[in-house]
């Protein structure tokens, strides 16, 4: 049986919820409002400067299973012909050493690992890997001498430039946490930046028999 | 209510027990890996792979450039700082469809060798069925680690299955052998197109 105290006490919970409805309706308005300007000024995440030494080459990095020594920069232009657009492209030459001291594998330099930092917040260009040998993703073994390599990356036909950053990202080798089941054993992975190397590129017009 | 009656604690400690009987019965006590079983041979031998197929190293070349037998005539052969290690197989296909091979040396100093980029000739795989296949796949490597030598060749698998690996002894037993076929490597190898032909059982 539902005594009269129960009934006074909905009725006085009932006012109360009534009394501080638009009261709350504005705080959740608040928050809502908040996260939008948040959002639309850039975030919650502080802007943190390079956290990454930068040199300038000729530059030796070691980073992950790699080391690099930076020699030179192109940008290769193609000029505008008959039948076809201007063309441009960046060149980056480098001695490229399989360093790989954990498993002691041939592999092929991924184009993730050098990037093109074009700098005033635009987003970097991978590289498409590295050419030795004359062969893309020439596979260097562990253990033998530097290869010279270069990479390229895609820029606009009419990018010029007087110094260019090149940033390198090394792999670690970690494992995976076992938690989820996956396998524990560690490998290459997780790359982030090791170091950004500034270059002072040369403009080479390039002809079409030279591609 | 009692929770820790004896009988119930007995049965924990059963189930614990059980565990570790499990445990020692994996078949990592049977096998180096739980899900692979190695074959182990040498050049010149046949040997099984993923079911009925079967795979053989017919010869192996040492050589200081490679060349792709299908490229243009003008095409300069590729250098090493190392030396080329060309693997000339003979592979016969059964009715079950084996997996895809990965194929890599590995040497007793560790060295792992992957086989070389830029050559659209080199590499190892299986015709149809009822026909074999030769041909070559070229690995660069380091001179100076190439004492017991062996190819391995790993199918791509799902690991819910018992799969085979074939391991084969390219019989480099000493630094002394590893000398003498890099002394003798040729100037240059060119990796013939790979050949199929009907399989003669």
């Amino acid at each position: 049986m539902e005594s009269l105290d129960d009934v006074i006490d909905a009725m006085i919970a009932d006012r109360v919820i009534h009394r501080h409805r638009r009261k709350w309706l504005i705080a959740i308005a608040l928050v809502v409002v908040l996260a939008l300007v948040i959002l639309a000024t850039g975030g919650w995440k502080e802007r943190v400067g390079r956290t990454v030494p930068t040199i300038s080459a000729p530059a030796t990095v070691e980073s992950g299973k790699w080391e690099y020594n930076f020699t030179k920069a192109e940008i290769r232009v193609t000029p505008k012909s008959e039948y076809r657009e201007a063309e441009a492209e960046l060149r980056v030459y480098f001695d490229l050493k399989n360093i790989d001291g954990e498993e002691l594998t041939s592999d092929s330099l991924q184009g993730k690992l050098l990037v093109f930092v074009p700098g005033g917040g635009q987003d970097y260009v991978d590289s498409n890997g590295a050419n030795c040998r004359g062969e893309l993703n020439w596979v260097l073994v562990y253990g033998l001498p530097p290869e010279s390599c270069f990479t390229t990356f895609k820029v606009e036909a009419d990018f010029r430039s007087d110094l260019v950053e090149i940033g390198v990202q090394g792999e670690r080798y970690e494992s995976d946490s076992g938690v989820l089941g996956a396998d524990e054993d560690p490998y290459w992975q997780n790359e982030r930046p090791d170091a950004v190397v500034q270059m002072k590129p040369a403009v080479v017009e390039v002809t079409e028999d030279d591609k | 209510m009692k929770l820790y009656r004896p009988a119930t604690v007995m049965v924990g400690v059963l189930f614990v027990l059980l565990g570790g009987l499990t445990r020692l019965a994996t078949p990592e006590q049977v096998f180096e890996e739980q899900n692979m079983v190695a074959v182990r041979g040498t050049i010149g031998e046949s040997l099984k792979y993923g079911g009925d197929s079967t795979v053989t190293v017919t010869r192996m070349k040492f050589a200081k450039g490679v060349l792709d037998d299908s490229g243009n005539d003008d095409d300069k052969p590729i250098e090493t700082n190392g030396v080329y290690v060309a693997i000339e197989w003979d592979t016969v296909r059964g009715i079950q469809k084996p997996s895809n091979v990965g194929a890599k040396l590995i040497a007793d100093g560790g060295t792992v060798y992957e086989p070389i980029g830029g050559l659209t000739d080199s590499g190892i795989d299986f015709p149809e069925a009822g026909f074999a296949k030769t041909g070559a796949v070229v690995f660069e490597a380091n001179p100076t680690d190439l004492k017991g030598l062996t190819l391995q060749l790993r199918p791509s698998m799902f690991y819910n299955v018992l799969n085979t690996y074939v391991e084969v002894d390219l019989g480099i037993p000493s630094e002394e052998v590893a000398q003498q076929l890099v002394d003798g490597a040729e100037a240059q190898y060119v990796v013939q197109n790979p050949v199929v032909r009907v399989a003669s059982s």
